[in-house]
């Protein structure tokens, strides 16, 4: 099986925000995404995975995208990154990957 | 002559203190505190012990879900005209707690209006666990209080996260001198609604008084109701000392503003409440959870909402108020204070 180049865009941020990230990344023309939960520390303190969180809101999640337009991946980091990043906490970044079925993204 | 008076008097106010202090600290052996306690004191300790998020949430549901139903079976039989002046007070206590921490906060040295604002919200709105052990220290003492009581809970939770979201807009917006984001309490009185907290107690409500759950209530949801408590104090006491790192980090000032705060509002809650009680006859018992209603701040459905609504306001700096201050207070303090006030004022 042949393998193909696409780009993936990672996303670390609030959960409280997920329904908006993931509209946006919807709204950018990517087909799917993957959510899982996240924790680990950064600029704004320490997140953990299996602390009862009392408000799960504020947990934190990865999102994973990925998609063979360069461009609409670029799209999606800079506008998470312009619209939530100044009030929440969360980072993003890009990474080349390859894949095996190209039409599935 | 006049100093005979005078010493009896004194006397009298002696004996009515050390009766009012010996019945605060019976108050503190009761195990719900004891939970609470002994949570910061593990935590505090670094502790391993960890209460996994589902059973916590479960503990939430649990609660609020057979407090509902005890007030929906009960509320089937009361005259719900005897309501209207204490969930009046609910509301206007909500939001004048929320007017007046805001410049109460913002007047105080390094802190930002909007954290300020968003503090004072959840000090005006509402935390189940703390409701939910009064309920059982009211019980634990066979104090009546009328079954609609519980459902004071959003009549001050909502209007306290409204106004807070209109005071920080209006602060925003003369901030950025622009026009102000319009505030549509439709959709917050939704969001708050939708919360899990207050969903399980609406729920629970409406399956008391439409249907008959005597049998699921007895069987289940009120035996199991202390252990659940029990758990979610020790999470709650948990949870305080963990957020107490985050308090560390924003002007101290919120400390002092959380640890006074909440008697001082159920105090001013217990005043009006007496008023009703001479009024209308609201009980005693009552007028300590309207007490315990207004000196609670919440710390479930609150922080997100307002964390939404006002994305500027600093989170550790109303959670860590909230939970590590405000909640051990209002348990810890504020419940065992208006219990002993009603004792010595009621004469329970």
């Amino acid at each position: 099986m042949s393998h193909y180049k696409a780009t993936k865009v990672v996303i670390i941020t609030e959960k409280l925000i997920l329904a908006k990230v993931t509209k946006l990344i919807e709204a950018a023309g990517a087909t799917g995404y993957t959510i899982t939960p996240a924790g680990g520390m950064g600029s704004r303190g320490v997140r953990s995975t299996n602390r009862a969180a009392v408000i799960d809101e504020f947990s934190n999640v990865k999102i994973e995208v990925i998609t063979g337009d360069k461009q609409a991946a670029n799209r999606i980091a800079d506008e998470v990154a312009e619209q939530f990043f100044e009030n929440y906490s969360g980072i993003t970044y890009l990474e080349e990957v390859e894949i095996l079925r190209p039409h599935k993204f | 002559m006049r100093d005979r008076t005078q010493g009896r008097r004194n006397r009298i106010t002696m004996d009515l203190l050390i009766d009012f202090l010996s019945r605060l600290l019976t108050q503190f052996q009761s195990p719900s505190l004891a939970f609470l306690i002994g949570g910061i004191a593990l935590a505090a300790a670094g502790s391993k012990l960890q209460i996994p998020d589902a059973i916590y949430k479960f503990c939430v549901f649990m609660l609020l879900m057979r407090i509902g139903l005890e007030g929906g079976m009960e509320i089937r039989d009361a005259n719900l005209g005897e309501m209207l002046l204490p969930a009046a007070i609910a509301v206007v206590l909500g939001c004048a707690i929320v007017i007046v921490g805001r410049y109460t906060l913002a007047a105080l040295p390094g802190v930002r209006t909007e954290d300020g604002i968003a503090t004072a919200g959840l000090f005006g709105a509402v935390s189940a666990s703390t409701l939910a052990a009064a309920i059982v220290m009211l019980e634990e003492q066979d104090v009546f209080y009328e079954a609609w009581v519980p459902a004071l809970y959003p009549f001050m939770d909502i209007p306290a996260l409204i106004v807070a979201i209109l005071l920080a807009n209006i602060h925003l917006a003369r901030q950025k001198g622009g026009e102000r984001e319009r505030v549509r309490p439709a959709a917050i009185i939704a969001e708050s609604l939708r919360g899990s907290a207050l969903s399980a107690l609406l729920l629970g409500l409406v399956l008391g008084l439409l249907t008959r759950p005597e049998r699921v209530f007895e069987g289940f949801y009120d035996p199991l109701f202390r252990g659940f408590l029990s758990i979610l104090m020790l999470t709650m006491g948990i949870e305080a000392w963990n957020r107490l790192n985050e308090l560390r980090r924003v002007a101290h000032w919120y400390v002092v503003y959380s640890a006074i705060a909440p008697l001082a509002h159920g105090l001013i809650a217990f005043g009006l409440g007496y008023i009703a009680h001479v009024l209308t006859g609201f009980s005693p018992g009552g007028v300590i959870l309207l007490a315990v209603i207004a000196g609670s701040s919440s710390d479930i459905s609150g922080p997100p909402t307002l964390r939404a609504a006002i994305p500027s306001a600093n989170p550790s700096a109303y959670i860590g108020s909230s939970t590590s201050v405000g909640t051990p207070v209002a348990i810890a303090v504020g419940i065992p204070l208006y219990i002993a006030l009603a004792e010595a004022v009621f004469g329970l």
